[in-house]
């Protein structure tokens, strides 16, 4: 060993950097993550075996490349700090058959791998899903468990066709309406094999719920190859968009919400149903879908009013305001074509892209502080674009400038959408909110 | 004689023009002087060597401080350094900035001082062409950063995706400043490479066989094919682009049913032989390091040549692995699977013959050993994790995550970054004439080496516990808090590193000069090939004298030979064997002034495709009087003795010593040479079918 | 081959010019404009692929129902006719030129452009036929392909007309002795390249039909 005390300190230094480094990593506590016991999909599980093979074979490589060059200066490496006139060693040029041999082993030990990798990627792209008997408006349906999984900026719509309708073969822009449409959490029964259609309204995004399986692009015009995603136990596991789509890509997350059968059951039951209005308020809705001019005379009432005049053009609510929305009027006010389907959006927990909490995961009561910010001013949670392109549409949601009333009263609105969800379920998502500030310093 | 040829210029009519009667009036050429404006007229391939490598450096700085505010942003979570619209342009440019404006042209860099001078050549085939690509490369870089200036970077990514890339989606004018800027430096690209793949074929001395040729040499040799057929591809997507945020064209428009995918396969088709590009040159640097401070021949020389060539074809096979989650089909998948999985067995090739190089060598670890040794272990970090990726199932996971980043970190900044810096170490007494401090570049080599590893290393993790790329913000929850500190505490190690290599240079060349400027001999390292046979620093006509080679590593032949036992014995000095750079009457070619002229039309033309085609009227004047100018120029300072027959005596004249060579080696060498060339041409043949 | 021929060459005897002696045989001027050429083909294999790509996707929403409707197939197959024409007079000009006929070698490089320039009329007058029935640059994926690809070939024909009238016009003063029938053929390898590049195109857009 030849080193001068500069380099022994710089080893000193980085043998203590890595061994701080090796006690820290054991303190985490991922939400998302691709590797070991935290995984709940039986795909996510079999890449994470056979690459777990293939980072032994790599640290192994590696331990022998840095060992030769360790040893290589330990015991080649001059003393002093130049050469002595005559110290030459023997003068060899290489040797063929070692060069044959060490292009040959490799080759095969990849050629090797690589039926590996044929196997694992064959078991991941084959289709092996089961039909499954749910309830749909009282019948019960033989469904091909199968999701559409729709991205934009800055969120993911997902859909869900009861109906006999062949979804690959379809462009986003041309699908049936479907019989239920959620955005920001895909519901899904245990252990069940459910394939995504996966595509996008504007920019390619990537889907990806690491602890169930690897991600697929989302590619507009496009219906990707059949991806297919199954949790084997209850729970909330998180996703990000992977592919960089934008301004607010960061902010473009979702989680899949894994439940029991009898659960996804109800949970298929509720979204049936318009938004639990009572009846007068029922009544208030058909005279204004009649053209009557009705005065509102509670509080949600006025919600309605608010939703109906400034909402209800981008956003969906059945039984409020299906009347004034149309696919066509949407495209022409967001680029997208598509603002989330609010209908049963307190069923859900997180919104605005996955990043705030719809239920307050500690107390369980419904979230207003994050939602009235997101009302009043939806860029200080969110960069959104509010320029609007060349044909005057917009991207993500602009400030609609309402007044405090109408904040709270839709609050009152968007909490009896429901169903709640189970406390369990809104216990294990709980997103971390930035503070007030943080946020309002990123717009 | 090719050495001592005139500057062949390019098109018609040149030669022509410059009989007595100059059509175009008295288009005369500059002459040499030693004030800057030498260098803005410069033809000399290795002043546009050394320009290239500062401009490189300069644009070095600018893609660091980006990547700094990089780590800062993500050094906690929720960080608001940034707002994302700022992030998302900020690691675009650091991108494209790193890739195009500083490995690009600092392989450049080496290439264009070096080519010349490891095949005893004079100058490249085209000098002024050679000046052309300089300035053009450094305008386009200066015009992409301008967008700072004028409303903000790129913030598509470097990759930048389509549709993302539309007006619709990025309607400020950045991405407009990427495809014109990425645009022009590819034309110096392709300019480059026809410039240096000529001189290497046709303008080596005699008995430099392609198999004689320094690995250096064969690397950038591939590296520029790699560039001539790549670089047009870039360029036709890169014009798609331009056409549809422009003039409304309809490429990526998806709303008129056009394909995202097309601008992928096209962008990789470029964008994975231009990790090769990245990478070879490095590769080349350390195969004359490790050599050198080994005391031993390079081990497998013509397994180092043909894997290199094996990288260089097998690079077009692979592109859609970036595409492995872009819904090409499973088979397609599968089968780049597959051709990815075997792009590492050459790759492979080179680091074991490295290894065996050292092996049982005499090791001296001077900065620029440290470097290449470095880039043998840290290169083997990245092409390990390609390995992982080359696996689909695997790449499902990790694709656009942080292992990404670390992995190709590993493969750029610990391959070719770091065999850059040895290269500087290395050729740094050939280019200005004195060495750099070795203490500190050790202390230079270890906190980059460090720093680079407690940055990259933790991303891996990153990767894998999740965290995706290009994100300016992350949750507390997703448990990224810790490895994200550790590598930005890592990213201000490696700051402080190159920080300490600027201070070297300036140190070192403080030193030498409070020392009476003593001159550090042909030859400091003990080295192996053609450059180090002419004086430190390199003399403006290189060689006094052509050298007629016999074998590979010719000059180390020249000092060493065998005793009856096979020992090496040294039979001359290095003084002895290398020239003293006093032939002053070597024909130079002259300067012009045209190629910077001619660049400065483009960024100017570019400027008006995106602020007013008013603005492209001069620009395209500019660039048609630097073509006019160009074609119609004197091909040499008429005042400058020119015409070897004539004006020089017999002495001094280069082909005169030339053919007294001739003289003492006559028919054996000539016939050697010939059997070579032969062998030669049919194997380049083949190497273009 | 050839190379290994041309270096034998090379020591035979090149007492007429001086600097012409290089490894391969093949003078620098001539082997980048090889390069460049190759260059230039992966710039139309881009092209081209980008073009099968759109080639059945006019999807627009107007009343263009296809290419098949607008091609005047006969007009455009005697525009390629004249520029497969122009071929040969380059050549008979580089022969010319060969054998010291320079006035025979101008006359032929003239015929050249003015064939590469009926071409360019050709395609002009296409262009406005196109665009007057309503097929613009933006209308679709289709015409935005058609019009960069045939645009592209378009402007190196233009560059090649170029070349051609520099040569001749450029050598007006000086003669254009033997030394200089390499410029000739250089222009000629170019302009051939440029030629070959068309009836590739000429045969994906206009021949081979739409399924």
């Amino acid at each position: 060993m030849t080193s001068t005390p500069s380099t022994r300190k710089a080893l000193r230094l980085l043998a203590v950097v890595a061994a701080s480094l090796v006690l820290a990593a054991c303190t985490q506590d991922p939400e998302l993550t691709t590797l070991g016991d935290d995984l709940a999909g039986p795909e996510a599980r079999q890449i994470d075996n056979f690459l777990q093979w293939i980072l032994w074979i790599c640290y192994a490589v590696f331990a022998g490349v840095l060992g030769v060059t360790i040893y290589a200066w330990k015991n080649f490496g001059i003393d002093g700090d130049d050469y002595e006139e005559d110290d030459w060693p023997e003068q060899i040029h290489g040797n063929d058959k070692l060069e044959y041999a060490w292009t040959a082993l490799p080759a095969i030990l990849l050629f090797a791998i690589g039926l590996f990798t044929l196997t694992v990627h064959n078991s991941l792209n084959s289709e092996d899903t089961n039909p499954i008997n749910v309830v749909v408006n009282g019948e019960s349906v033989s469904w091909e468990p199968q999701v559409v999984v729709v991205g934009q900026q800055w969120w993911w719509e997902y859909q869900y066709h009861f109906g006999d309708v062949d979804v690959d073969q379809e462009r986003v822009q041309t699908l049936p309406t479907p019989d239920i449409t959620t955005a920001t959490q895909m519901v899904i029964p245990v252990g069940q094999e459910i394939e995504l259609e996966i595509t996008s309204r504007d920019v390619i995004h990537s889907h990806w719920i690491p602890s169930l399986n690897g991600k697929r692009d989302a590619v507009p015009g496009r219906q990707s190859a059949p991806w297919k995603i199954e949790a084997d136990r209850p729970g909330v596991y998180f996703g990000q968009c992977t592919e960089f789509c934008g301004l607010s890509h960061s902010r473009m997350r979702m989680q899949v919400v894994a439940l029991e059968k009898p659960e996804f059951d109800a949970w298929i039951e509720a979204q049936m149903q318009g938004v639990p209005l009572d009846a007068d308020t029922a009544a208030y809705v058909d005279a204004l879908v009649a053209g009557d001019t009705a005065a509102p005379e509670n509080s949600q009432q006025r919600a309605i009013a608010t939703f109906r005049g400034k909402c209800a053009s981008c956003h969906l609510m059945e039984g409020v305001a299906d009347d004034l929305w149309s696919e066509e009027s949407v495209a022409q006010k967001l680029v997208a074509g598509a603002a989330p389907n609010l209908t049963h959006f307190s069923s859900r927990t997180t919104f605005a892209g996955g990043i705030r909490n719809v239920w307050d995961p500690k107390t369980g009561e419904f979230n207003q502080n994050d939602l009235a910010q997101w009302l009043r001013d939806p860029a200080s949670i969110k960069a959104n674009f509010t320029e609007l392109d060349e044909r005057g549409r917009l991207r993500g949601m602009p400030n609609l400038e309402l007044t405090t009333q109408e904040v709270d009263d839709l609050i009152g609105l968007l909490e009896i959408t429901g169903p709640k969800p189970s406390p369990e379920v809104i216990e294990a998502t709980g997103v971390e909110a930035p503070t007030e500030e943080n946020a309002q310093g990123e717009s | 004689m090719a050495i001592i040829d005139r500057p062949l210029a390019i098109g018609a009519g040149d030669e022509a023009a410059a009989t007595a009667d100059r059509p175009l009036g008295d288009l005369t050429r500059p002459k040499n002087s030693e004030s800057w404006r030498d260098w803005l007229i410069t033809v000399d391939h290795k002043k546009i060597g050394i320009m290239y490598g500062v401009a490189a450096m300069f644009f070095f700085v600018i893609g660091g401080a980006e990547a700094l505010l990089i780590r800062l942003q993500l050094a906690t979570p929720n960080g608001t350094l940034l707002s994302p619209e700022v992030y998302n342009q900020v690691f675009t440019m650091h991108g494209v900035t790193m890739i195009f404006l500083v490995i690009m042209p600092l392989a450049a860099a080496f290439a264009n001082y070096l080519l010349p001078l490891q095949i005893g050549a004079r100058d490249v085939a085209f000098p002024r062409l050679n000046a052309l690509s300089f300035w053009v490369f450094l305008f386009g870089g200066l015009f992409l950063n301008s967008s700072w200036l004028l409303g903000g970077g790129a913030d598509g990514g470097w990759f930048n995706y389509s549709p993302n890339s539309s007006v619709t989606f990025s309607p400020s004018h950045g991405i407009d400043f990427y495809a014109l800027g990425l645009q022009i430096t590819g034309i110096a690209s392709l300019v480059s490479a026809i410039n240096l793949i000529t001189t290497v074929l046709n303008m080596r001395p005699k008995g430099m066989s392609l198999f004689r040729m320094p690995i250096f040499t064969w690397m950038n040799l591939v590296v520029q094919f790699l560039l001539l057929f790549a670089v047009p591809v870039i360029s036709v997507a890169l014009f798609e682009l331009t056409f549809d945020r422009l003039f409304d064209a309809n490429f990526f428009n998806t709303e008129k049913g056009a394909d995202p995918l097309l601008w992928q396969h096209l962008f990789w088709i470029f964008g994975h032989p231009e990790v090769y590009i990245l990478i070879l040159p490095s590769f080349g640097i350390i195969s004359e390091v490790i050599p050198t401070f080994s005391r031993k021949p390079i081990f497998g020389y013509s397994f180092m040549v043909f894997s290199g060539i094996a990288i260089g074809f097998m690079g077009w096979g692979v592109w859609a692995h970036h595409m492995f989650v872009s819904g090409i089909g499973p088979i397609s998948v599968a089968a780049f699977s597959f051709s990815t999985m075997f792009i590492a067995v050459p790759t492979g090739v080179k680091i074991l013959n490295w290894l065996a190089t050292i092996w049982g060598g005499r090791l001296r670890f001077t900065t620029a050993m440290l470097f290449a040794v470095g880039v043998v272990s840290m290169f083997t970090i990245g092409g390990l994790s390609g390995v992982t990726h080359s696996i689909a199932p695997a790449d499902t996971q990790q694709t656009d995550t942080y292992y990404i980043v670390a992995h190709f970190h590993y493969v750029i900044f610990g391959g070719a970054l770091l065999g850059i810096f040895s290269g500087f170490y290395f050729w740094w007494p050939k280019m200005f004439g004195y060495m750099l401090n070795e203490r500190i570049g050790k202390w230079n080599f270890w906190l980059q080496i460090v720093g680079f590893n407690v940055t990259f290393g933790p991303m891996h993790i990153l990767g894998l516990q999740g965290m995706s790329r290009r994100i300016d913000t992350y949750d507390e929850d997703f448990g990224f808090e810790f490895w994200n500190l550790v590598a930005t505490i890592g990213s201000f190690i490696i700051a402080a590193g190159i920080a300490i290599f600027f201070y070297n240079v300036a140190y070192s060349r403080k030193e030498w000069k409070k020392a009476g400027m003593p001159n550090p001999g042909p030859d400091p390292w003990d080295a192996r090939s053609l450059e180090w046979m002419t004086a430190s620093p390199t003399p403006e006509h290189n060689f006094d004298e052509e050298i007629i080679v016999e074998s590979q590593d010719e000059f180390w032949h020249r000092k060493y030979g065998y005793d009856e036992n096979n020992n090496v014995v040294r039979i001359a000095t290095a003084e002895e064997v290398a020239q003293d750079g006093s032939n002053h009457n070597v024909h130079l070619p002259s300067p012009s002034y045209f190629p910077i002229v001619l660049a400065l039309g483009l960024p100017i033309v570019s400027y008006g495709l995106i602020y007013s085609l008013w603005l492209c009227i001069p620009g395209a004047a500019l660039i048609i009087y630097g073509f006019v100018g160009w074609i119609f120029e004197h091909p040499d300072d008429p005042n400058a003795a020119h015409d070897h027959h004539d004006d020089h005596g017999d002495s001094d004249d280069p082909e005169a010593v030339e053919a007294g060579a001739e003289d003492v080696d006559v028919d054996e060498v000539v016939a050697e040479a010939e059997e070579e060339l032969v062998a030669a041409g049919a194997e380049m043949e083949s190497d273009n079918g | 081959m050839a190379s290994a021929t041309a270096v034998v060459d090379e020591h035979a005897g090149h007492d007429d010019h001086g600097h012409a002696e290089t490894n391969t045989g093949i003078s620098n001027n001539k082997l980048a404009m090889w390069l460049f050429l190759s260059s230039d083909c992966l710039l139309f294999g881009a092209l081209i692929s980008s073009f099968l790509l759109y080639r059945t996707n006019i999807s627009d929403g107007t009343e263009f129902e296809g290419p098949g409707e607008v091609f005047d197939i006969p007009f455009t197959s005697l525009s390629s006719f004249i520029l497969l024409m122009s071929s040969l007079t380059m050549v008979l000009a580089l022969s010319a030129v060969n054998r010291d006929d320079e006035r025979s070698g101008r006359i032929w490089m003239l015929c050249t452009a003015f064939l590469g320039m009926l071409f360019i009329g050709g395609q002009v007058f296409e262009f406005t036929e196109f665009a007057g029935k309503g097929l613009g640059y933006t209308t679709n994926t289709w015409t935005s392909a058609f019009y960069t690809l045939t645009g592209f070939h378009g402007v190196h024909v233009s560059v090649g007309i170029l070349m051609l009238l520099g040569t001749v016009f450029g050598t007006r003063n000086s003669g254009m002795g033997k030394e200089k029938s390499e410029t000739v053929e250089l222009v000629g390898l170019y302009w051939h390249f440029v030629d070959i590049v068309w009836v590739i195109i000429f045969t994906v857009i206009y021949l081979i039909p739409i399924g």
